[in-house]
């Protein structure tokens, strides 16, 4: 009898010089699988944090609700079954697409925890030097400035000058406060991020907060470089902002960002910073009775949750309570929203490689969600993200939409309504 | 006509000794006949371990099987065949055959508890190579390997270094004639993929299915405890072909979740073969004239909420030989057929002659 033929494994096979995917290769090659090298499996969830991703039994359900897959050819389903095919994670794209926006494990009814994994994965990655350049530039920035922007830390505090109105700094601040604002590092460096900045100083000074900023002594509260597979870098900035915090004496912490806002929840205490924290929208929702709105903002205005406020920390009403106390402000919600809202895509270090996840994507998930936005006939896409202002503002002028759809954060349109910004 | 007071119950598994004992217990005089030597069934002669505990068959079973056997009350005759059948309910006359003697005993009623056969590979229409290929076993013979603490290839004797389960043979397939479900081999395969695990740590296991049908509490008991703690692969697409490369076997499928063929050599391949009714099953319906219901088991009435009330009055049915069940099913029936079987007794008692 002759030999049969050798079945070969065609993942993208070239063809005159021109790549094609598997679904097209198998015209010119076969494609069977010809092996289950259950070793990359083993060494994946052996990994610790990793171990959840063989728990996977295809139902699929990621899939569906996955922001990544919408755009591209990325889920916790797939992810695992590649996995189990022998195609190991650590050189894979697959590894850098996801955003940790939790959506997945959400639904997950074994509990496939991506925002175990990733991390955990990602830190092998890492210390093998297999990550994006971009990432690694946005590690290295953060490292030596404290910031991802590589903006100078003595800068850190500049914004305070178009404030306009007194923002104590804790350090030339002899007396206690009763609110420790975290700013964080796009809040205070970029400039939409230092405009919402501005409107939220004005808000606390108009309703008599007596708060305090760290200034250049605040550090990056690290927790996305934590998603991206940067543990030791994330160690180094919480002992350091750890350390600065416990310097001063105040009653609360604010935050802007809620990314900081998870770290300082959830992972802070293990370095020993424990210390009564809320968004600033849960900060403000309890007292817009005492807020005396002058403007009306007749607008529909739609509002995309953050991932890491919603759906990691569960705050899906303050934002909203914020919003509808607005007059003439109409609230509308987009298809997805609260627990199944779509991500922006700066999550999990998406927010710095932009140019990597580009190349394996038709769009980016900021676009998505500006389609969506307009979609449901939003005037105004509220935000209350730092990440989110600069990539929807991007993603209004890729898609197309300048003119048609504005970003603001809730703190620029609760300013505005009080008459504190134009 | 003189009422038997006196219950036959026909096999000696796990359905037909509850229902001996069930009977025996309300007071009733059972008449056990069993065609082997020894009680049991099914589980005691072929399976080294039960669903869902792999708790050892053996030790699990003694306990009910030395109840039965040294009850008072209980009449149990082994290596004896039920050959004819008389008279109705309140009078059987049944002719027993026990090495070449016959004799005819009397019961007021029957429970049929002759089981299940496994499906015989030889028919499936797939191409499997049972009876070509060594190294292609069924879930029975592996039972029968793990009964004496190993799990080998039989053409050398080494242990496997992959195993590959298929799924669903015999089961589920127009073509084959059986449209049911077995219930159990999904469950057996995860429990015997722990086991070889156990036994062949370093083998990679894989599991080919369907759908994986997991009934009520398997789900974690057995099959995500075979995925999450014993790393068991489950592959959705099922086996078309084995074929013969080397001293290896190709299965070749569909990885379906991929949608991309497998062609992938493995150590040894084990069928999961479903149910069937057993001879002897077939065998008590023809002499007590019981209707077959569409699949080929012993039709109940007053589904679903009797599951053991065959259409000829007298006689109940308990286990696989209704279809396939799984060990609690099939307890659970021979505790509601003794119920029956007994009440029905005291009915016809307390009628005026």
């Amino acid at each position: 009898m002759a030999e049969k033929a050798q079945a070969v494994e065609g993942e993208t096979v070239m063809v005159d010089g021109v790549a094609l995917a598997p679904q097209w290769s198998r015209m010119f090659e076969p494609r069977a699988i010809t092996e289950y090298d259950l070793s990359v499996l083993d060494d994946i969830t052996a990994i610790g944090g990793a171990e959840s991703l063989g728990w996977c039994y295809q139902c699929g359900k990621c899939t569906a609700v996955c922001p990544v897959d919408t755009v591209g050819d990325y889920s916790p389903r797939k992810v695992f079954r590649r996995t189990q095919l022998g195609a190991s994670l650590l050189d894979s794209p697959d590894l850098w697409l996801c955003t940790t926006c939790s959506n997945c494990l959400r639904v997950c009814p074994k509990e496939v925890n991506m925002i175990q994994i990733m991390p955990a994965v990602r830190e092998k990655a890492v210390a093998e030097g297999q990550a994006p350049q971009e990432l690694l530039s946005a590690f290295e920035n953060t490292a030596r400035y404290g910031n991802p922007l590589g903006e100078p830390a003595r800068k850190r505090a500049d914004w305070v000058k178009q404030a306009g109105v007194p923002v104590p700094i804790m350090s030339q601040h002899p007396d206690p406060v009763e609110v420790l604002w975290f700013v964080e590092c796009y809040p205070a460096y970029h400039p939409r991020g230092q405009e919402a900045s501005v409107a939220l100083a004005r808000i606390l000074s108009t309703l008599g907060v007596d708060f305090g900023i760290l200034g250049r002594e605040e550090k990056c509260s690290g927790d996305s470089q934590r998603m991206a597979g940067e543990a030791g870098l994330f160690e180094m900035l919480a002992e350091h902002n750890v350390k600065v915090l416990s310097q001063y004496d105040f009653r609360e912490i604010l935050v802007t960002d809620p990314h900081a806002y998870n770290a300082l929840l959830h992972e802070y205490p293990k370095f020993g910073g424990e210390w009564p924290t809320r968004h600033y929208t849960q900060f403000l929702a309890p007292r817009i009775g005492e807020m005396a709105f002058t403007r009306e903002l007749p607008w529909r205005v739609t509002f995309h949750d953050p991932c890491y406020l919603g759906r990691h920390n569960g705050e899906y009403e303050a934002p909203r309570q914020l919003l509808q106390a607005i007059p003439g402000l109409q609230l509308v919600e987009m298809g997805r929203c609260r627990e199944n809202a779509y991500c922006c895509g700066g999550g999990g270090g998406g927010m710095w490689m932009d140019s990597f996840t580009a190349q394996f994507t038709s769009m980016r998930l900021s676009e998505k969600r500006v389609l969506e936005a307009i979609e449901y006939g939003a005037e105004v896409l509220a935000v209350t993200c730092p990440y989110e202002v600069s990539r929807f503002e991007d993603a209004v002028k890729s898609t197309g939409n300048t003119g048609r759809l504005q970003v603001m954060d809730i703190a620029e349109l609760l300013a505005k309504s009080l008459a504190l910004v134009d | 006509m003189a009422m038997a007071d006196r219950v036959l119950v026909v096999g000696g598994g796990p359905a037909g000794l509850e229902a001996a004992r069930g009977i025996a217990d309300l007071g009733t005089p059972v008449l056990l006949v069993e065609a082997k030597d020894t009680l049991g069934g099914t589980p005691w002669e072929s399976y080294a371990t039960l669903t869902p505990h792999l708790a050892p068959t053996r030790e699990l079973m003694a306990e009910v099987k030395g109840a039965v056997e040294s009850h008072p009350l209980i009449d149990v005759r082994t290596a004896t065949r039920v050959v004819a059948s008389e008279g109705g309910a309140g009078n059987f006359q049944v002719t027993l055959e026990h090495g070449g003697a016959r004799v005819v005993e009397a019961a007021g009623a029957v429970v049929v508890a002759t089981g299940f056969q496994h499906f015989d590979p030889g028919r499936e229409t797939q191409m499997y190579g049972y009876y070509e290929y060594d190294d292609v076993i069924t879930l029975v013979d592996a039972e029968r390997m793990m009964q004496a603490g190993q799990f080998v290839r039989p053409s050398n004797g080494a242990p496997p270094r992959s195993v590959a389960f298929i799924q669903c043979v015999g089961s589920r397939d127009r073509r084959i004639g059986n449209q049911y479900c077995s219930k159990v081999c999904c469950g057996i395969a995860s429990k015997q993929s722990i086991e070889v695990k156990h036994l062949v740590p370093d083998a990679k296991v894989f599991i080919f299915y369907i759908d994986m049908r997991m009934y009520g509490f398997w789900e974690d008991q057995l099959y995500w405890k075979a995925q999450e703690e014993h790393k068991v692969n489950y592959i959705r697409g099922i086996v078309t072909e084995v074929i013969k490369k080397g001293d290896q076997l190709l299965i070749k499928g569909e990885d379906t979740t991929m949608g991309r063929p497998v062609e992938v050599p493995m150590d040894l391949v084990v069928l999961s073969v479903g149910m069937e009714p057993s001879a002897g099953t077939l065998e008590m319906a023809r002499i007590f004239q019981i209707p077959r219901e569409p699949h080929g088991f012993l039709a109940t009435v007053g589904e679903p909420l009797d599951t053991v009330t065959t259409p000829v009055p007298g006689v109940f049915v308990a286990g696989a030989a209704a279809g396939p069940k799984d060990l609690e099913d099939t307890v659970s029936m021979g505790g509601a057929a003794a119920m029956r079987a007994v009440s029905l007794l005291r009915r016809l008692a307390a009628q005026p002659a």
